[in-house]
């Protein structure tokens, strides 16, 4: 609170300094929202949520998940979080302001699974109890995470196999050579976005097996490692390759896409986060590849949302992308700290990822979780 | 595979205390470098890997043309990398949510630039800052700014075809269904200016006598303080061409990102013949630099190297250059 | 009086364009305070740098206990027992007074360092020469003073046994200077050999035994202290020599009009309240020792440092300078004693560094005409007989001289009416003085105001047409040249402290 207010009243003054007015609105309004948090008390339950960052739109929508679920259920709520997902010791430090508030329970969206172990044990002495969402914490202390919210992250990568794989699979029995498919995760390190990419893998492995193809699986090792009974890279019927860019920008995933797309046996391309989609997009701009014709295009699909995924669908230079819910997610670690509160009996939940193309970006029950 | 690159580069450099001229050796480098990878990759060699490096080259160029301006002070500016993030977010904030023109954005963007150029040189030049405290602090500083302004949401910038994305023609155009990065040409363009300005006029007269000796120059009758802050102000206009650069390029600009951008631009300056301690340097130096960093970024992935063996390549190639600087000025202290 | 522990004989050191030391001697012995006296540049330090291994002789013999030896630096000399306490301290602000004195041989205690021995060691060190400072404390937080004792204490603890004093009171008030003296006593007792430079008359006769005199890096001879007078020493240090055509009247015309007045000037500790007029045409000699507050006046002068009060007047005209850009513009050029550090922009070009002070004047709108500046980068380079291959040639690459010659001309393309030559000729050799000399000469003919600070005797009386003479920031005196001698310079130039 006190560093959001200090980075306020130093923006303040630089803003007024820039842009006379509507700069200087925008920075009143932030420190408005940051009062209203604390003032509002319905029920009396007070809780601190801990995301990952605010740098994607992505939790945004989170947020917007939990003001519904706070005014729902009449409690408060305040939200914090470092500035991108790699700083980890910011977020540890923001977990420890959040648990010395003493609230009545704390949402933790965890950037890394193991510096948060220390923090998790202090709130489990303190009796504070934490829910867990977007990413797990498998090595909690005991009792002190009560339940977690997730994406079945590997579910969500398989249904943009499906996906895809429906799309190319006449293509693939037609082929005369070894054809390839394409996907660019944003790094090797996170949970979320490997159990993402191997869902894709697995998947499409299964269901091209099933039509009595040969997969192998090539690029970065740690994937290749991942995968049970790899199959034989010069003898495979269908190659999949796994790129991963050297730092987690949109250029390096462009890089590392376009490398892949200008291949000429690539039939299909998968961008398994928002940072790598756009860089399957931005790769794009120039190769001119992408398009929903299988025959003459390279079939790609998406993850999560943003304006530039969005309009990729709507045009179809994307066949769909999948997205998560984290509106629902944000809302439902809400609710579950209220049931807790309330003393009920609360246990883990996934929330399911959505494919959604052209037709269905528009109903009701995809749009809200299409942030932009 | 690393290895061998990063040696050739390393060996090419070693002999140019020997040849003299750096430039032309980088702009050697970034030929070799260049074939290099075409012959190793037939990938590499298309027409749209070259546009694609040239696409992610404008920023980086624009940030080291105008950085390379506070390094031959002797100074250094660490604001640029968020900066340009911080300038793009809010010129496309005015855009999306305040429904500004977009040529107005690009001038608010520009002028952000300038005014966070005006007070880097301020806080170096008046209140005697080191130029890596102050310029991390204004790092800090735009990078907290953008995220409040724009709320934490990603912008994006209008895209190309949409009512006011004509800004995206400025670096690319279609003719034909082929894209034309005239954005390059842009680039040379500045470059021309800017050697022009370096060496003939008084800013960049004065920028290098600064760096070279900063009592001289004061006891010249020269006012110091003024070109000091000037070199700063030219780096934050060039942060906020940038800004607008990296807007057209990329579909999205993420908040409380940038960070490391002007670590790029400031190795590409170095690489490219900017001495560390000011003094020296050249602008088309600096241009064949920020060449070799990207044809790295770019081109290694194209010959199968992995994340992390990348950083180590381009970590090398850092080593060697400003070794090279670091040989050159000892040998001249002899 | 003790024996002979140190004999330096023929000792002869040669730098490029310059015969530092021809044929010195020096005896030292145990027991006894010997006065090392000269004017600057006698050769006073570099004989001392040739004794601790610093300067490596041309020719000669040290002979020390009786061996001949040859120090290849001051660690061996130091081993040996032969220390020198520096004028301008090396401590180490941020470290203790204990850390200070053991540094580089540090206690140990396994591979941890034992503070606490160091403490007590310096603690008996300090016992020993009867002062009181705790080891503890931070060296930077000691007085000038205290810290001077610290460099003593760090002298003895190397089990000195000569040990060589280079101006030590220059920083010391009154009663530290007797403490300083009661030490110095006391080593003596103990029957050490002590080596004192000092330019103070006073202390001379106090605290010394015998005075060894040199002169333009020529051992002179050497005086019992208590059998000589003030007028002896001085006499040895002038020497007796005629030098090459100095001036002997004053070439200004009497009705030539004042161009520049200063008026009680202060600034700092050594511009105290100096006043003196500059005539059009006139050759103003500043002469005094080292230290004596003449760069610091020029420097007020010219805005490099903050005037604390008094008044400038330019042309009759009161005027404000507050920096560089102030003085430039009131018509005032400076030519720094140190020409790499504050004179010339040495990765530059000649071109460049010509035109630096009046870049104005060659632009063509706003970019740089450099067809002009080249132009007049060659005519300077003719005129002053400048040898470089071509103004393009950067500054870095000519000799002493032809780098001066740069930046005269960097003043004169500024058509200044005042110039400021500080230590014109420091570190150019005969030839190329000479042309120097011969081009001051001609600027003050066509009415250009010269204030020349020189440390060079010979180069005062030759150039000057007046003579200011400062001492410890005060101005001691005035002469013209028709009256003006080695001797009562050198008087006013002590007299303050003598």
């Amino acid at each position: 609170m006190k560093k959001r207010v200090l980075a306020v009243l130093l923006g303040g003054c630089m803003v007024a300094g820039l842009l006379a007015g509507c700069g200087g609105d925008k920075a009143d309004t932030t420190s408005a929202d940051a009062k209203s948090d604390s003032k509002d008390s319905g029920k009396g339950y007070h809780f601190e949520v801990v995301v990952k960052s605010f740098q994607s739109s992505y939790w945004q929508a989170a947020v917007q998940g939990i003001e519904q679920a706070e005014e729902e259920l009449g409690v408060t709520t305040n939200t914090t979080g470092p500035n991108a997902e790699s700083d980890i010791a910011d977020q540890v430090n923001m977990l420890n302001n959040a648990i010395n508030q003493n609230p009545d329970g704390i949402a933790l969206a965890a950037c890394d699974q193991n510096s948060v172990l220390d923090s998790l044990q202090t709130a489990l002495d303190k009796g504070i109890p934490v829910v867990c969402f977007d990413s797990g914490v498998p090595d909690a202390p005991e009792g002190s995470v009560y339940a977690t919210v997730v994406t079945d992250n590997g579910a969500a990568g398989a249904i943009a196999a499906d996906k895809i794989y429906e799309t190319v699979k006449d293509k693939i029995a037609k082929a005369d050579g070894q054809v390839r498919v394409g996907e660019v995760n944003q790094d090797a390190t996170s949970a979320n976005i490997t159990e993402r990419g191997m869902g894709f893998i697995n998947r499409f492995i299964e269901l091209a097996e099933a039509d009595g193809k040969t997969c192998a699986v090539v690029g970065n090792d740690y994937y290749v490692n991942l995968v049970e009974n790899n199959g034989d890279s010069k003898k495979a019927d269908i190659i999949l390759e796994v790129a991963v860019p050297a730092q987690t920008t949109v250029e390096l995933c462009a890089t590392e896409a376009s490398n892949i797309m200008n291949k000429d046996d690539t039939i299909a391309m998968f961008g398994s986060n928002q940072v790598s989609a756009e860089g399957v997009l931005t790769a794009n701009q120039n190769l001119n590849k992408l398009g929903s014709d299988a025959e003459k295009n390279i079939i790609a699909a998406g993850f999560d949302a943003g304006s530039t995924i969005k309009a990729a669908v709507k045009d179809g230079t994307f066949i769909g992308a999948v997205t998560q819910s984290p509106l629902m997610q944000g809302k439902i670690s809400i609710e579950t700290l209220y049931d807790i509160c309330e003393g009920k009996e609360v246990k883990d939940q996934t929330t399911d990822g959505y494919w959604y193309d052209a037709t269905n970006m528009e109903d009701a029950d995809i749009s809200p979780n299409l942030y932009d | 595979m690393a290895n061998k690159t990063t040696n050739t580069a390393g060996t090419n450099k070693s002999a140019i205390d020997k040849l003299g001229g750096q430039k032309f050796i980088v702009l050697l480098v970034v030929i070799a470098l260049f074939i290099f990878f075409c012959a190793m990759s037939p990938n590499f060699r298309k027409y749209t890997t070259i546009v694609n490096i040239l696409d992610f080259s404008y920023y980086i160029s624009l940030m080291a043309i105008g950085v390379a301006f506070p390094l031959m002070t002797g100074g250094v500016d660490l604001s640029i990398g968020t900066g340009l993030v911080c300038y793009s977010l809010v010129g496309g904030y005015l855009i999306t949510h305040q429904g500004w023109p977009t040529a107005a954005a690009i001038l608010v963007s520009i002028l952000m630039g300038v005014l966070i150029g005006v007070l880097n040189g301020c806080l170096v030049a008046i209140m005697d800052l080191p130029a890596f405290l102050a310029t991390l602090c204004t790092c800090m500083i735009t990078r907290g700014l953008g995220s409040i302004i724009v709320g934490g949401f990603g912008i994006s910038w209008p895209a190309a075809g949409t009512p006011g994305g004509w800004f995206r023609k400025i670096f690319k155009i279609q003719m034909n269904g082929t894209n034309i990065p005239i954005g390059f040409l842009w680039i040379i363009l500045l470059v021309i200016v800017m050697t022009f300005v370096l060496n003939h006029t008084k800013v960049g007269r004065y920028t290098l006598a600064i760096g070279s000796n900063k009592e001289a120059t004061k006891l010249s009758g020269v006012n110091v303080k003024f070109y000091h802050i000037f070199a700063y102000v030219i780096c934050g206009f060039f942060a906020g061409l940038a800004s607008i650069s990296y807007a057209a390029i990329f579909a999205t600009v993420q908040p409380g990102s940038g960070a490391g951008f002007e670590l790029e631009a400031i190795g590409g300056a170095i690489i490219g013949g900017v001495s560390m301690t000011g003094g020296v340097g050249s602008i088309t130096g600096t241009l064949a630099g920020v060449f070799v960093i990207c044809l790295l970024k770019t081109g290694l992935p194209f010959i199968g190297l992995t994340a992390n063996w990348q950083q180590i390549a381009i970590g090398f190639v850092l080593i060697a250059a400003v070794l090279v600087d670091i040989l050159k000025r000892k040998s001249e202290g002899n | 009086m003790g024996e002979v522990i140190l004999t330096m004989k023929d000792i002869d050191k040669s730098f490029p364009g310059v015969h530092a030391l021809d044929h010195v001697d020096l005896e030292v012995r145990k027991g006894e305070v010997l006065a090392l006296m000269g004017e600057n540049g006698a050769g006073k330090s570099t004989l001392m740098k040739v004794l601790t291994g610093i300067y490596t002789k041309d020719s000669g013999t040290i002979t020390y206990e009786g061996k001949e030896v040859e120090f290849h630096n001051t660690r061996e000399a130091q081993d040996a027992g032969i220390v020198i306490v520096h004028q301008e301290l090396n401590m180490l602000g941020h470290l203790t007074v204990a850390q200070n004195i053991f540094i580089g041989r540090e206690f140990k205690k396994g591979i941890r360092i034992d503070d606490r021995k160091m403490n007590e060691e310096a603690k008996k060190l300090f016992d020993r020469m009867n002062i009181g400072i705790d080891p503890t404390e931070t060296m930077s937080r000691l007085t000038v003073g205290k810290q001077q004792m610290c460099e003593i204490a760090k002298a003895i603890s190397h089990d000195a046994k000569i040990i060589i004093f280079d101006e030590p009171s220059a920083a010391l008030t009154e009663t530290e200077i007797e403490e300083l003296f009661k030490i110095i006593r006391d080593l003596k007792a103990k029957g050490l050999g002590i080596v004192y430079i000092s330019h103070r008359m006073d202390e001379i006769k106090v605290i010394t035994d015998r005075v060894t005199v040199m002169r333009d890096g020529t051992y002179v001879g050497t005086l019992i202290t208590k059998d000589s007078t003030k007028d002896d020493i001085i006499n040895m240090m002038v020497g007796r020599v005629i030098y090459e055509d100095p001036k002997t009247q004053n070439m200004v015309p009497k009705d030539a009009p004042v161009v520049l007045k200063v008026d009680h000037l202060n600034a700092g500790k050594l511009v105290q309240d100096v006043s003196f007029e500059l005539h059009k045409g006139e050759i103003l000699g500043f002469s005094g020792l080292m230290g004596a507050g003449r760069t610091e006046t020029a420097r007020a002068l010219f805005g490099a440092d903050p005037i604390d009060s008094g008044d400038i007047y330019i042309k009759g005209k009161k005027v404000t300078i507050k920096s560089p850009q102030d003085a430039v513009r009131c018509g005032i050029g400076y030519l720094s004693e140190d020409r790499k550090r504050y004179g010339i922009v040495v990765q530059k070009t000649v071109a460049e560094n010509t035109t630096m002070a009046s870049l104005e004047n060659y632009m063509s709108g706003i970019f740089i005409d450099k067809k002009k500046e080249k132009e007049v980068a060659d005519k300077y380079v003719e005129s002053l007989a400048t040898k470089t291959p071509s103004v393009d040639q950067l500054v870095v690459n000519l000799s002493g001289g032809n780098q001066q010659k740069v930046v005269i001309a960097k003043w004169l393309t500024r058509d200044c009416d005042i110039l400021i030559f500080d230590e014109p000729t420091r570190g150019i050799d005969v030839g190329a003085k000479n042309e120097i000399y011969k081009l001051m000469n001609t600027l003050a003919e066509q009415g250009k105001a010269i204030i020349m600070i020189s440390s060079e005797m010979t180069e005062i009386l030759r150039m000057s047409d007046r003579i200011v003479v400062m001492c410890e920031g005060k101005k001691t005196g005035e002469l013209d040249i028709s009256e003006a001698t080695q001797e009562n310079i050198m008087n006013m130039a002590t007299r303050e402290i003598g």
